[in-house]
């Protein structure tokens, strides 16, 4: 018998299952699958997530046993590559939408941040920056090469998003404004 | 250009109402940010949007709000707490997140971690079954509990599911207490049988109008506007009431000036005929009721010591 | 209020709900010009490849209730442009399937297989026309029997169900919808554990939220919007940039046909069309009933039953050679899944597709309507609103239905060139309009975070073959499930074999136990 790919997911699931059942849930919830609260007998914390990892493992069970069809579709190393680019290009361009409008701020001594979170342009620095460079930034990856076409797409559309969201509506914050 | 045009409302409005004047010596430094611990769209989520509303269209101020749900509460204390205590970030919950909620979590905090600024409208907290029942008071309900009948209680927090096991305690029957999320969790539980009766608080209004549902008895420390002849829990042998109130918070160590000037604004729109929040509150609310200072520490240092009482007494 | 008192209500309340402007003197209601433009934006996303109904749905939910507010006013106009959204992508999918041979859908993969012989002999625009009147006829059809039977579901749900009988349903639900979605059972349950995992992160009754990690981050758990969005929408996203990626040298080429002889689809047609569509029609709706089991499935029984019966005449094209006979056969099977889809929903609170799950978190957003049994209580005296807004919204699937019959034909026929906007150019704006939208409503900026953690799960299931589709309604359901059982317990007070010593409650447990044995025989000797 040979060991098929989703043989491999099965055993991934399995552990996973069991580490959730035997120490993700017993460690990290305050009461167990049967609570006797004061004068109460009642369902615990534990219980329900208890039932997912039944559940994970059962299927993991299942797939084990089970004859798929022949069109196996699997992860490879390119997968991996690609999450990588991928999380790059997120990263920094979130790193930017987080980090360049408190930045301005305090460079320009404009003051603190959080009293000016709705106020133009400083509140729009960061996501016009960092959504640029997420959209300019992902068409480079798939056109092997940053292109004055990405930004120029970037740009209108973090600008079109400005327009739908920041002007028309008062109580509305763009990312990442509301954490401050 | 949405500011100057707030600004420019923000000044007409302070020529136009008493409010302004009251609320003129303090401006908020930025946008306050308003946390909501209840679900969107609910009864008490629209009030503490619509109270924001007419603040900024008095006031000129500028509300964000956010919703910060669930553990009666006290997910919004726990994220409230270490905020500026500058007047920009404010918290709408129930009293019982100060009272009973927190002293039973043992989260390592006390209301003296926060700064109550005011209440806006109480609960009608009543104990309410589905006419059809039969029942015309809680007195039926123990009959029929005391017949052998397994009676299904249905209430939205541990305070309250402590009181229905002492109504049953006192009166030595036992009830099957059902606890849920909500309110209207309770009402829904009611209306398709899950539940044989349950704590309401308000929501219960229109069915009892239209004799759908009847309120077998007061949960507060007084009658119940709507049916002032149900009777108190106090001729159940339970002494605890559920009087509760929304109400406004923000962290502790907010300066007075700050503290006062809010709650003269949101005591001024919420009392205001004609606002959409007062009109919202006497609709839904039975009207505004409003504490404030040192009333309303002094009823939560009351509720402090209640809830140890009570919990005491419902762990025996 | 009667009966006839809720459904007029219900139709008021659409065309009588707050103004937007008034057309000839006539007032227009919001709720009805919300249907209107959610149908026209239907169609075109479903027309450009690369996009579709969930993708357009998920992106302007935030951006409606921006613009409406909690209000229970807000409730019909969003949703009423979300089911013109739901419906018109329906239609909108068959157009570059047809012209250009690229599905935007599975489901619309067999509508390629005639559509698009017919395309290169010269009949595009009757293929087309085919395709409408056919995916109309369905829709139509399958909304006529939601709305005969979700209310007369509901009340048998209600009535005869107890709380632990609701327990078992839930779990026979997930079961069954575990092992009918995909190809392995063993997947879809462990899409569904996961999926239930998801939901239980944070939440709970005791004060420390569990499975946090003790971390501020997810003591409030991840919030439908993230789930939701991250695995179905940025999921596919991911996948969609990654095999752009791969073939970086696209031609963008696309080959275009010219139109030969006559286009029209004349009486003659339709009668020959009839039986084909009514019996898609029929499959469509049966199969659109069951919870988790989609348009694909639909879509290919109504095409294989349709290969069976068809007797192409001397000189007639046969089935997967260009014959009008499969297009419609799949169009009106796939297009008959939406409306019976929402039986499920509506009666019980189980969404069976996308859609629905959309659909269920525009309501949970806004608040004031759960869909669920307790919508359809006709009670006398007090006004349900739940029950109005429901015949609101079954006023509202006709008037798109309506509208699909007038306009919809003409419009979808106009949007042939959509098939040249460059998908590595529109999947990246696409991403950071969700993840934009979400933070709008969500103003927490880990949401982000988790939206794109759940992008990369829901790209790694689709790498691996488990469709995402158990884990989303486990989420759904796994909130509903666990207030059940503990409601269950509490009221029987506590007895833990509350599942298995009541008959109704024990013949679901057994159904579910049923449910997955079947699903892992042997396929050989079963089919």
């Amino acid at each position: 018998m040979q060991f098929s790919r989703d043989r491999g997911l099965a055993l991934v699931a399995l552990v996973l299952g069991l580490a959730v059942a035997l120490v993700w849930v017993p460690l990290d919830s305050a009461s167990g699958i049967l609570e006797q609260s004061r004068r109460r007998v009642s369902v615990g914390d534990a219980a329900a997530p208890t039932l997912a990892a039944l559940f994970i493992i059962i299927g993991a069970l299942l797939l084990w046993i089970e004859r798929v069809s022949d069109e196996v579709s699997a992860l490879t190393w390119r997968n991996a590559v690609y999450l990588l680019w991928l999380t790059g290009v997120l990263g920094l361009a979130l790193a930017l939408m987080w980090g360049l409008g408190p930045l301005a701020a305090r460079l320009w001594g404009a003051g603190e941040y959080r009293l000016l979170r709705d106020t133009a342009p400083w509140s729009q620095i960061g996501f016009l920056c960092g959504g640029t460079a997420m959209v300019a930034g992902l068409v480079g990856l798939v056109d092997g090469r940053l292109s004055g076409r990405g930004l120029a797409l970037g740009l209108v559309s973090t600008m079109v998003l400005i327009a739908l969201y920041d002007l028309p509506f008062d109580d509305i914050l763009l990312p990442p404004n509301g954490d401050y | 250009m949405n500011n100057f045009v707030k600004a420019a409302a923000a000044a007409m409005a302070l020529t136009a109402s008493t409010i302004g004047a009251a609320a003129q010596d303090w401006t908020p430094p930025g946008p306050i940010k308003l946390m909501i611990a209840f679900a969107a769209g609910g009864g008490a989520d629209t009030q503490a949007r619509l109270i924001a509303e007419d603040l900024e269209a008095e006031l000129g101020w500028n509300f964000i709000p956010e919703q910060v749900t669930g553990k009666g509460g006290l997910n919004l204390a726990m994220a409230i707490k270490d905020e500026p205590a500058d007047g920009t970030v404010i918290g709408m919950v129930v009293a019982e997140t100060l009272g009973y909620n927190m002293y039973v979590a043992e989260a390592g905090v006390t209301p003296e971690d926060f700064t109550a600024i005011t209440t806006t409208a109480g609960f009608q907290m009543g104990i309410v079954a589905r006419a059809e029942k039969g029942w015309t008071d809680f007195a039926d309900v123990l009959a029929a509990a005391k017949g052998g009948e397994a009676i299904r209680f249905g209430t939205m927090s541990d305070k309250l599911s402590d009181l229905a096991y002492l109504l049953g305690r006192e009166n030595g029957t036992e009830f099957n207490i059902v606890q849920v999320r909500g309110g209207r969790d309770v009402l829904n539980g009611v209306n398709a049988g899950d539940m044989d009766l349950g704590f309401m608080a308000g929501i219960q209004t229109a069915g009892v109008a239209s004799g759908e549902l009847v309120n077998l008895a007061s949960a507060l420390s007084t009658p119940l506007e709507q049916t002032p002849d149900a009777p108190m829990m106090s001729a159940f042998g339970v002494d605890y009431n559920a009087d509760g109130y929304f109400m406004f918070i923000g962290p502790a160590g907010m300066p007075d000036a700050v503290r006062a000037a809010l709650a003269r604004a949101i005591e001024g729109v919420v009392t205001r005929d004609g606002s959409k929040s007062n009109g919202m509150i006497t609709k839904a609310f039975g009207g505004p009721a409003v504490l404030q200072g040192e009333v309303l520490d002094g009823f939560l240092a009351a509720e402090w010591a209640a809830a140890e009482a009570l919990l005491a007494e419902a762990s025996q | 209020m009667g009966a006839l008192d809720y459904v007029l209500a219900g139709v008021a309340a659409v065309f009588l709900g707050p103004e937007m402007f008034s057309l000839f003197g006539l007032p227009v209601s919001l709720a009805l010009a919300m249907v209107v433009l959610g149908f026209l934006t239907g169609i075109l996303v479903g027309a450009t490849p690369g996009l579709g109904g969930p993708m357009a749905m998920a992106i302007s939910l935030p951006i409606l209730i921006s613009l409406f507010g909690y209000s229970a006013d807000a409730l019909l106009p969003v949703m009423g442009f979300l089911i013109g959204v739901m419906k018109g992508a329906t239609v909108g999918g068959a157009v570059p399937a047809i012209l250009f041979n690229t599905p935007g859908t599975a489901d619309a993969f067999m509508t390629t297989l005639d559509g698009y012989p017919m395309t290169q002999r010269g009949q595009a625009r009757k293929a087309l026309k085919v395709a409408h009147v056919s995916s109309a006829a369905g829709d139509t059809f399958s909304d006529i029997v939601l709305i005969v039977c979700a209310p007369f579901l509901a009340i048998m749900i209600e009535r005869f169900l107890d709380l632990p009988e609701k327990t078992a349903l839930l779990l026979l639900s997930l079961s069954f919808i575990a092992t009918v979605v995909g190809g392995s059972a063993g997947k879809g349950l462990i899409a569904t554990g996961l999926g239930l995992l998801a939901a239980f992160v944070g939440t709970g009754e005791d004060f420390y939220p569990r499975l946090s990690f003790g971390t501020e981050a997810l003591s409030q758990g991840f919030g439908p919007a993230a789930v939701f969005l991250g695995v179905l929408i940025v999921g596919e996203l991911f996948r969609g940039i990654e095999d752009l990626w791969r073939e970086k040298a696209r031609s963008g080429q696309v080959t275009q046909y010219d139109l030969s002889g006559d286009q029209s689809l004349g009486w003659a047609d339709l009668r020959r069309l009839a039986p084909h569509i009514g019996r898609s029609a029929l499959i469509g709706t049966a199969i659109g009933a069951l919870p988790g089991i989609g348009s694909s499935l639909a879509a290919t029984l109504g095409y294989t039953v349709a290969k069976a019966r068809h007797k192409p005449g001397a000189g007639d094209p046969k089935m997967g050679e260009g014959a009008p006979e499969g297009v419609a056969a799949t169009e009106a099977a796939n297009s008959a899944v939406s409306g019976a889809n929402l039986i499920p929903v509506l009666s019980l609170g189980i969404p069976g597709n996308v859609a629905a799950v959309f659909l269920i978190l525009a309501a949970e957003s806004i608040g004031g309507f759960t869909p669920g049994p307790s919508v359809f209580r006709f009670t006398e005296t007090a006004v349900n609103p739940e029950l109005v807004i429901a015949f609101g919204l079954f006023t509202m699937m006709m008037l798109a239905n309506l509208m699909n019959w007038t306009v919809g034909g003409v419009f979808m026929r106009s949007l042939g060139f959509l098939v040249r906007v460059p998908r590595q150019l529109l999947l990246p704006v696409v991403l950071l309009l969700t993840l934009t939208s979400i933070y709008v409503e969500t103003p927490r900026f880990e949401v982000i975070l988790f939206t794109l953690g759940f992008g990369v799960l829901g790209y790694l299931m689709r790498r691996v073959g488990m469709s995402p589709l158990p884990f989303v309604i486990a989420y759904i359901l796994g909130g509903r499930l666990e207030e059940t059982a503990r409601q269950a317990f509490a009221a029987t007070g506590a007895d833990p074999f509350f599942l298995f010593n009541r008959p109704v409650a024990l013949a679901l447990m057994v159904l579910a136990l049923l449910v997955i044995v079947w699903s892992v025989r042997p396929k050989g000797e079963a089919s």
